[in-house]
């Protein structure tokens, strides 16, 4: 199980990305700074980088507008 | 919230001179040889320009299953596993001759000596012609000037004229262009001085302060506008769909946050089949953020204008939400709604917000055809929102009744019609007689308290905080809430009393904007620096954080006091309606209801268990307003006003504006 912005949880699977995280809670936001355990991860990296099970994400997103 | 697939960017692992890399796919190669450590040389290239491998300095060899060719690094997208090699002889004999030629043509311009002396050329005489240009200042035509005119700020005064020896950079028939605006981006990207700057308009204390900032914010724009929000291609459009995305597009009158038929709605609909204009609609000529649309050639079919074809300024997002708040999901609707609220002179967010209360009325039985005037207004009645708005602006039947706006028709339904006053306080979105504009607060306290505190009623201008708390988590305290609702607001007021344009504060973000915390990243630090530079580049006097936000202080807290004059200035006056802090309806409740549940169990220490609707709703209903008075409570603290929210004379001595006629208006209000 995973964490996701302290207040949603995600089922862990073997192998499972940034990219995996943010396509299951449907955060296609282009504004966004995403941390694993405190760690950055870079944008191009999010397909790549495994979260490992237990993880705490943060996924911020900078809004824009008006 | 709906599932995307998406495949990340590949990885491509490539040689240069030996030395293994990893690189995204699509960089250029130039970019993944600096990075590994080389270096090539370069003229016709510009950090923030897009490349042009006009030059040809920086030829590189690579090799492709076996086969070795020369292609320009600058512009040359790694796409397969390749071997490159910057300093073949092939290459560097190349190199070589080319300096030579630009050193024949330009022989005292320091940038080219620089590059001859790296390539080994020395020679002067071998390419000397009639063509040489002595002049140390000598335009070398690197088209930086050109690019940077249509990048930086979608312009097209500069560009080349003549081919081969006569090419030449120049305005348009050799004249100066009277729609050159003077924005000094060519002066700023010419690597020789060939663009000088004349004159300095206005007497700034520091132009090159200025021009530094101002270009920073133009370079940011032109490259990461595309991948971030696409404000020159669509505008703030590109939030329609983002918002209902994330549950908070309005859909009729605020009750939800999507609906399956945003997808004709959303800005690639508006770009493919309505925007005719890629650039400026003429808002601001120069701006390099360009985000105003424009619909040419529209064929109007209802009113006084029926049958001709005009240009309709938009739609923005907040005119779209509109439409998804009264239902109606059709852009020729939506566009028609734009140009003759604008025609007319009317608001289109207090219109469209207005008409969605209207509607949610006439749903619930509240006003019926006899009072709309044989209109029937269930959401969606795209047609007869059009004949309100011309009644309106003829001042006729029900128009004159939607025109008065929220306040008042909820006070005139009830007095004349017996309709449920709670009913209609509940879901008629307004604070301080000014409707909402189109975002769903019901999830975020912080947006919650951003509209309902803003002196001059629900608008976003002022704090636009929706996503912090409720997607982000962020400032999960009362304390951290008020905090960011002391800073915001200040933050925001500091634009309007400067007359800054606030879109290119957050609206492109520095890629590495996220090496900061997320609170202190919020602010997007590099931007406030600008915008700190700018004050300092026009006065000379340096501004920091805490200047910034006393400037705005002394205005925020005068409105506030005039507010309170005016009788819209106490905790009453900052009460939101039920419908932007919860459900107000049953139907809303149940939509929702694993999310309402949820809290009441987590949050509350409710089980919801064997409880109607109804009952759970209640219980909701009171620990939000709980909650949402709490945070009132903090956010007065902070910024030094009593408990009923009025500024205190201590406040306003601390401020330097506790002058006899401010004090006065504490007196007595008007109301």
């Amino acid at each position: 199980m995973i964490t996701v912005n302290k207040k949603e949880n995600l089922e862990w699977r073997e192998g499972m990305t940034v990219q995996d995280v943010l396509d299951e809670m449907g955060y296609d936001y282009p504004l966004i700074t995403v941390t694993v355990n405190n760690q950055l991860v870079q944008q191009e990296d999010y397909a790549t980088y495994e979260v490992p099970d237990n993880a705490d994400v943060n996924v911020f997103h900078l809004v824009h507008g008006g | 919230m709906t599932k995307t697939v998406k495949s990340g960017p590949k990885k491509i692992d490539i040689t240069i001179n030996g030395k293994a890399a990893t690189v995204t796919e699509d960089t250029y190669l130039l970019k993944a040889i600096l990075s590994a450590g080389f270096s090539v040389p370069t003229l016709c290239n510009h950090k923030d320009l897009a490349p042009e491998g006009a030059c040809r300095l920086c030829l590189t060899e690579i090799e492709v299953n076996g086969k070795r060719k020369l292609v320009t690094a600058c512009n040359y997208p790694v796409r397969e596993e390749i071997e490159v090699f910057t300093n073949t002889d092939r290459i560097k004999k190349h190199r070589k001759t080319l300096a030579e030629m630009f050193l024949g043509r330009f022989p005292n311009v320091e940038v080219i000596q620089n590059i001859a002396k790296i390539c080994g050329a020395s020679d002067t005489e071998r390419f000397k012609s009639e063509l040489t240009d002595e002049n140390p200042k000598a335009c070398v035509l690197c088209g930086h000037c050109v690019r940077a005119c249509n990048s930086f700020v979608v312009q097209n005064i500069l560009g080349f004229a003549g081919r081969g020896i006569t090419r030449h950079m120049t305005m348009p028939f050799n004249e100066t262009d009277p729609h050159c605006i003077g924005c000094t981006s060519c002066a700023y990207v010419c690597p020789t001085g060939a663009i000088q700057i004349a004159d300095e308009m206005n007497n700034p204390a520091d132009p090159e302060l200025i021009r530094y900032h101002g270009m920073r914010i133009n370079a940011m724009m032109s490259v990461y506008d595309k991948a971030q929000n696409r404000m020159r291609e669509v505008g703030t459009a590109n939030l329609v769909e983002v918002m209902d995305n994330y549950d908070i597009l309005p859909v009729h009158n605020y009750k939800y946050g999507k609906h399956p038929d945003t997808r004709n709605i959303e800005s690639g609909v508006m770009k493919r089949k309505y925007f005719t204009q890629d650039i400026a609609d003429g808002c601001w000529m120069g701006c390099s953020i360009s985000c105003a649309k424009a619909v040419d050639g529209f064929e109007i079919k209802t009113g006084p204008y029926k049958g001709q074809k005009v240009v309709v300024d938009g739609p923005e997002y907040e005119t779209a939400a509109g439409g998804s708040n009264m239902g109606c999901f059709d852009l020729d609707f939506i566009v028609e709604f734009n140009f003759y609220c604008d025609t007319y002179g009317i608001d289109t967010i207090s219109f469209a917000t207005t008409m969605a209360f209207v509607m949610e009325a006439y749903e619930a039985g509240i006003i019926t055809r006899e009072n709309t005037g044989g209109k029937e207004l269930n959401f969606g009645a795209t047609d007869e929102v059009l004949e309100c708005l011309h009644e309106l602006a003829r001042g006729e039947g029900f128009g004159v009744d939607v025109g008065q706006g929220i306040r008042r028709l909820k006070e005139k339904w009830s007095k004349e019609l017996g309709a449920d006053a709670k009913f209609l306080q509940d879901i008629g979105m307004e604070v301080k007689g000014l409707e909402f504009s189109e975002y769903v607060s019901k999830e975020s306290p912080l947006q919650q308290a951003g509209y309902a505190m803003a002196i001059k009623g629900p608008q976003h201008d002022e704090a636009l905080l929706v996503a912090f708390d409720a997607i982000n988590n962020q400032a999960p305290t009362i304390e951290d809430k008020a905090e960011m609702l002391y800073y915001f607001p200040l933050f925001r007021t500091w634009f309007s009393l400067l007359g800054q344009c606030k879109l290119i504060w957050n609206d492109i973000v520095p890629p590495d904007n996220s090496k900061y915390p997320p609170d202190e990243a919020a602010k997007i630090p590099e931007r406030v620096e600008d915008f700190q530079k700018f004050y300092e580049g026009m006065t000379g006097e340096a501004l920091d954080e805490e200047k910034m936000l006393k400037q705005s202080e002394r205005a925020f807290n005068l409105q506030r006091v005039m507010n309170y004059y005016l009788g819209y200035g106490t905790r009453e006056d900052d009460m939101p309606p039920l419908r932007a802090v919860g459900p107000a309806t049953e139907e809303e409740y149940t939509s929702r209801e694993e999310r309402y549940d949820k809290q009441l169990k987590e949050e509350i220490g409710i089980d919801p268990e064997g409880k109607s609707t109804r009952e759970k709703m209640d219980i909701l209903r009171e620990y939000r307003y709980k909650r949402y008075n709490a945070l009132v409570d903090a956010v007065y603290k902070i910024r030094g006003w009593d408990e009923n929210g009025v500024p205190t004379p201590e406040r306003l001595h601390e401020l330097g504006i506790d002058v006899p006629e401010v004090l006065d208006m504490l007196k007595e209000p008007e109301k």
